[in-house]
């Protein structure tokens, strides 16, 4: 049996961790109940914005912080762009959820690609001046790049939740994914609502992308691995819910880091998606679906 | 009727001399094909690429000088996008489609092994990396390290090197983290009898699966137990992890190895400082007193603006090192006899003179290396020390 | 199907069998068998995915399955695969009923991630399970055979095995299951409304759709002699699987045979004539299109065009 420090070490860890999960996972989540698309390409967008945190690093001593001045309006066009021009197109297929993935699944494909054109498949870190410094909370140590990516992820979350509950847009955007048709009647014009949420959840992306890219490192490729851990929040979570994919992110980041404290590492994956696994078998609709 | 015969006759002896001379004159231009595959996208192209660039530096180098047994050398680089299943159809592609000449080794080690059984079935030599002992143990002859990427071998350089520090200064405690995949598995080996060796206590040994989400729990374990030896069995993004775990929970082994991550120039570029005072093993160092590393520095620094050559750019350099000798050894492009000429001879390349044994690997290597102020030094053995240790590491600032 | 598409195909089975006769080059032999384990992949998927509309993103793992075990039954055994390819789809029908039970109570994308959970956690089992093989792999004695015959006779099997697959695929799309199958896709409490037994048909659907991959791994096991979980419990695998046999059309039993021919060759095209990075990107840009132009897969586009229902 480990002692405190060891599990409050590896819990709070766990937790700062689970935070970042949250605020990628919140934008998929968003876009799946909205507007029905598993956007496959979500990680991918993350990677751009870490890139330009990177760029603006190393070639301008940006703050990653900073670089989020670019990255998000950038990510939000996109978004718009992205929906306007390609997902408003599927929505006449048969089965939006099925078209959708193709889509975004070709879209993921280029733009990794693009990337790796760009960029080379070379490692990147994110290093400032402060990264590797740390707070002591008692023996407990949290690393202020953790905290970091943890505080944005908290302000990306509550950026969005106020967004969606105390604007007239976002009530909109809700109104159009629990009632369409209601909507509709109410004069609220989908498309350009899908847009905006769309947008929205696109940049969000990239704020995760930035919070993730204090903790590890990166390369085209590595929304992949970002993927895994997107639908395991999300599922979790419930689709379509801000609060439920916050809590998500942060329980499995929680579980996560305590795992790794009393399991032997090797089964600490197959205890996760074991665990997702039951948690579909038993209430799919997520632990907060309304 | 004679006249016509005559005429016929030397007719047929004219377009028979220059169908000949044309067939000399193409054999002299038709250049040497080596062909294989390479992961240049997806996951492992980072490295790919790296084995690529290297390929390409020996071929110019070589054409320049006028080709091997005269003929110029043309490679064929397929992109098998990280998957292992793609690289044993493309290797065939090249065998039977475009039908090199030669064949190039590929990376990773799965994708390697999965080639080598490939090669031996159509025959045909296959210089690579290989796939850790394991591989070399399939009774497969056609199939050489040259030199091999080892993990059972990784580690001996260190604990060779440990003898020589006094025994009240060595460490007592390990901690051993190790990726759970064919190379974590091999590393393990040197380390067990190494420590086994020096008495030193093995105190947490896990493994863990990439990719590695925190490794928190893992340094906050090993400096619970006031381990002072630290083995980080992975690759550069848990390895980056894991080093920013020591440093931030504030942990001071008296040494941290690490396996595969501080060999590539991203370790000392992306994690500066605190990458430093780590060491390693390798099959390869530019500062090897071999000859031609002097060149690779070269073209490294200019070409691709690095200050040190990476493992794998040098790893594909040596790779065609070893087969350009064996061709121009067994002076022949035939398979078997360019085995049997491996077999025999020893082969001079950048990353050393290697000898092979029955299973087509050479001698082990016992190189240690450490990273210290942002340069890769060579520690062991002595007589190629560029660098001395720094041990125990400085605690972090 | 009009008599003239049959006939063709019979034809082209005809000429692909007798294709190893004319001696190609052994890579044509090799890229073929590829396709032709696509193409049993995705056609056996479509009788839950396309048919039964439960996308199953994990089904690689029967694949897995299979070749696990006719790998241990060979090297722990001596079992030939040839033969041990048999017990091995039957491993893979046996686990997937056992998942299939409680997994098919799901809907939607809910299937979908459960699915391909259960291929993350066989992934992580086999790499963690010494028995198994662990994150080493396992490897197989080489097939004593000259080269060009053993690939020849491995192409010729799979090529049966696709037939078989797609011949079985298309009588079901046409029998009671195939409609109960079509019921349940397009309302599934409408379809329990009219009686139509949908839990038993889903299962059903499921076992068989992992017992030819089952097979194919089995023999897969054989061909490629190292058996690794990186390479047989492959996730790519997993979502090519589901995006040929969409590609082509999910609705009906040719869609994924066009869809993992199609995928396979211009795949095999684009690596050969294009810079990498850039024939990825076509690749990607070319799912694009075809799914704004072609939202219900090609097949179905095809048979609007021609007046099709």
């Amino acid at each position: 049996m480990w002692n405190l420090v060891v599990i409050l070490q590896s819990a709070l860890s766990g937790l700062l961790l689970g935070g970042v999960f949250a605020l990628l996972g919140v934008g998929f989540s968003l876009s799946w109940g909205v507007m029905k698309v598993i956007n496959i390409s979500h990680a991918a967008f993350g990677i751009l914005a870490a890139y330009i945190a990177y760029w603006g690093l190393t070639l301008y001593g940006w703050d990653p912080m900073l670089s989020l001045l670019v990255s998000i309006p950038l990510l939000f066009f996109s978004g718009l762009v992205l929906h306007r021009f390609l997902i408003q197109k599927v929505t006449r297929a048969r089965e939006i959820v099925v078209a959708s993935m193709i889509l975004t699944f070709g879209l993921a494909i280029v733009l990794e690609n693009a990337m790796l054109f760009a960029w080379a498949p070379d490692e990147r870190l994110i290093t400032t001046a402060y990264s590797s410094r740390a707070l002591f909370l008692g023996e407990v140590i949290l690393k202020v790049s953790n905290l970091i990516g943890f505080g944005l992820s908290m302000a990306g979350i509550g950026g969005i939740y106020f967004f969606l509950y105390h604007t007239h847009t976002g009530k909109a955007v809700r109104a159009t994914w629990q009632d369409p048709e209601g909507a509709a009647l109410q004069g609220i014009p989908l498309n350009r609502v899908s847009m905006i949420a769309f947008g929205l959840a696109i940049a969000s992306a990239g704020a995760g992308g930035v919070a993730m890219a204090y903790m590890y490192s990166f390369n085209p490729p590595a929304h992949n691995h970002w993927l895994i851990f997107l639908f395991l929040v999300v599922i979790v979570g419930g689709v379509g819910s801000v609060i439920g994919t916050a809590v998500a992110g942060l329980m499995i980041g929680l579980i996560t880091g305590l795992s790794g404290a009393f399991l032997p590492f090797q089964w600490i994956n197959v205890f996760l998606f074991g665990l997702l696994m039951v948690i579909l078998l038993i209430k799919p609709e997520g632990l907060f679906r309304k | 009727m004679k006249r016509s015969t005559e005429g016929f006759w030397t007719l047929v002896v004219i377009v028979a001399l220059s169908w000949i001379q044309a067939g000399t004159a193409l054999a002299a231009e038709k250049p040497i094909l080596i062909g294989g595959s390479l992961p240049l996208t997806g996951t492992f192209s980072a490295t790919g690429k790296w084995v690529e660039k290297g390929y390409q530096f020996w071929a110019e180098e070589v054409n320049g000088k006028g080709g091997i047994l005269g003929r110029p050398v043309k490679l064929i680089i397929y992109d098998d996008k990280s998957d292992a299943k793609e690289a044993v159809n493309l290797i065939e592609k090249a065998i039977t489609v475009d039908k090199v000449d030669l064949l190039l080794g590929g990376y990773p080690g799965t994708a390697c092994t999965a080639v080598m059984p490939v090669a031996e079935k159509y025959k045909m030599v296959y210089v690579s990396m290989g796939g850790h002992m394991k591989s070399f143990s399939q009774g497969y002859t056609y199939s050489f390290g040259s030199p091999p990427l080892m993990g059972e071998w990784w580690y001996l350089g260190f604990f060779q090197w440990m003898k020589t520090v006094p025994a009240d200064q060595r460490p007592k405690r390990a901690a051993i983290f190790t990726m759970n995949n064919p190379i974590g598995v091999s590393l393990m080996d040197s380390v067990y009898k190494g420590c086994k060796d020096l008495g030193i206590e093995i105190l947490i040994d896990e493994k863990y699966n990439l990719p590695l989400t925190t490794a928190d729990a893992m340094i906050a374990k090993a400096k619970q137990m006031k381990t002072d030896l630290l083995f980080a069995n992975g690759m550069f993004p848990d390895g980056v992890m894991t080093l920013r775990a020591c440093k931030s929970l504030d942990y001071n082994p008296k040494a941290i190895l690490q396996g595969i991550g501080s060999v590539i120039p991203e370790w000392t570029r992306e994690l500066g400082k605190d990458g430093d005072y780590v060491f390693s093993g390798t099959s390869w160092h530019y500062k090897l007193k071999y000859p031609g590393n002097d060149k690779i520095v070269k073209v490294a620094r200019e070409r691709f603006k690095e200050e040190e050559p990476p493992l794998y750019f040098g790893f594909g350099y040596a790779w065609m090192q070893t087969l350009q000798q064996a061709v121009e050894g067994a002076k022949s492009l035939d398979q078997t006899k360019l085995r049997d000429w491996l077999r025999k001879n020893e082969v001079k390349t950048i990353a050393g003179n290697f000898q092979f044994d029955e299973k087509g690997l050479p001698k082990p290597f016992v190189y240690l290396t450490q990273v210290i102020r942002g340069t890769v030094e060579l520690i062991w053995p002595p007589e190629m020390r560029s660098h001395e240790p720094v041990y125990p590491k400085p605690p972090w600032k | 199907m009009a008599k003239t598409t049959k006939l063709s195909l019979i034809g082209l089975v005809f000429l692909l069998a007798l294709f190893p006769l004319f001696q190609p080059p052994i890579h044509s032999l090799s890229f073929l068998f590829l396709v032709f384990l696509y193409i049993i992949l995705a056609e056996s998927w479509n009788l839950i995915g396309g048919f039964g509309g439960y996308l199953s993103f994990g089904h690689v793992a029967f694949f897995g399955i299979g070749t696990y075990t006719s790998a241990l039954l060979f090297q722990k055994l001596g079992l030939s695969p040839f033969v041990g390819a048999f017990p091995a789809g039957m491993m893979a029908a046996a686990v997937a009923a056992v998942i299939g039970y409680p997994c098919l109570r799901l809907r939607g994308p809910y299937f979908a991630v459960v699915t391909l959970c259960f291929a993350f956690i066989m992934d992580l089992i086999v790499k963690n399970w010494w028995f198994l093989g662990g994150s080493e792999g396992i490897h197989l004695k080489l097939v004593e055979m000259e080269i060009r015959l053993s690939r020849s006779i491995f192409y010729e099997i799979y090529l049966g095995l696709a037939a078989v697959t797609v011949i079985f695929v298309r009588w079901v799309e046409h029998s009671k299951m195939g409609l109960g199958l079509s019921a349940i896709r397009e309302d599934e409490e409408v379809a329990q409304t009219l009686c139509i037994p949908t839990a038993r048909l889903k299962l059903q659907a499921f076992v068989l759709s992992a017992f030819f991959p089952g097979v194919a791994g089995g023999l897969y096991a054989y061909y490629i002699s190292y058996v690794h979980p990186d390479v047989v419990f492959d996730i790519s695998v997993s979502i090519l699987i589901v995006l040929m046999a969409l590609f082509g059309g999910g609705t009906s039993w040719a869609g994924p045979l066009v869809g993992a021919a199609l995928l396979s060759i211009i795949n095999e095209l684009l690596s050969t004539y294009i810079k990498p990075e850039i024939a990825r990107m076509i690749y990607g840009a070319m799912f694009v299109a075809v799914i704004l132009f072609m939202p219900d897969g090609i097949v179905a586009f095809v048979k609007r065009k021609r007046g099709y229902a």
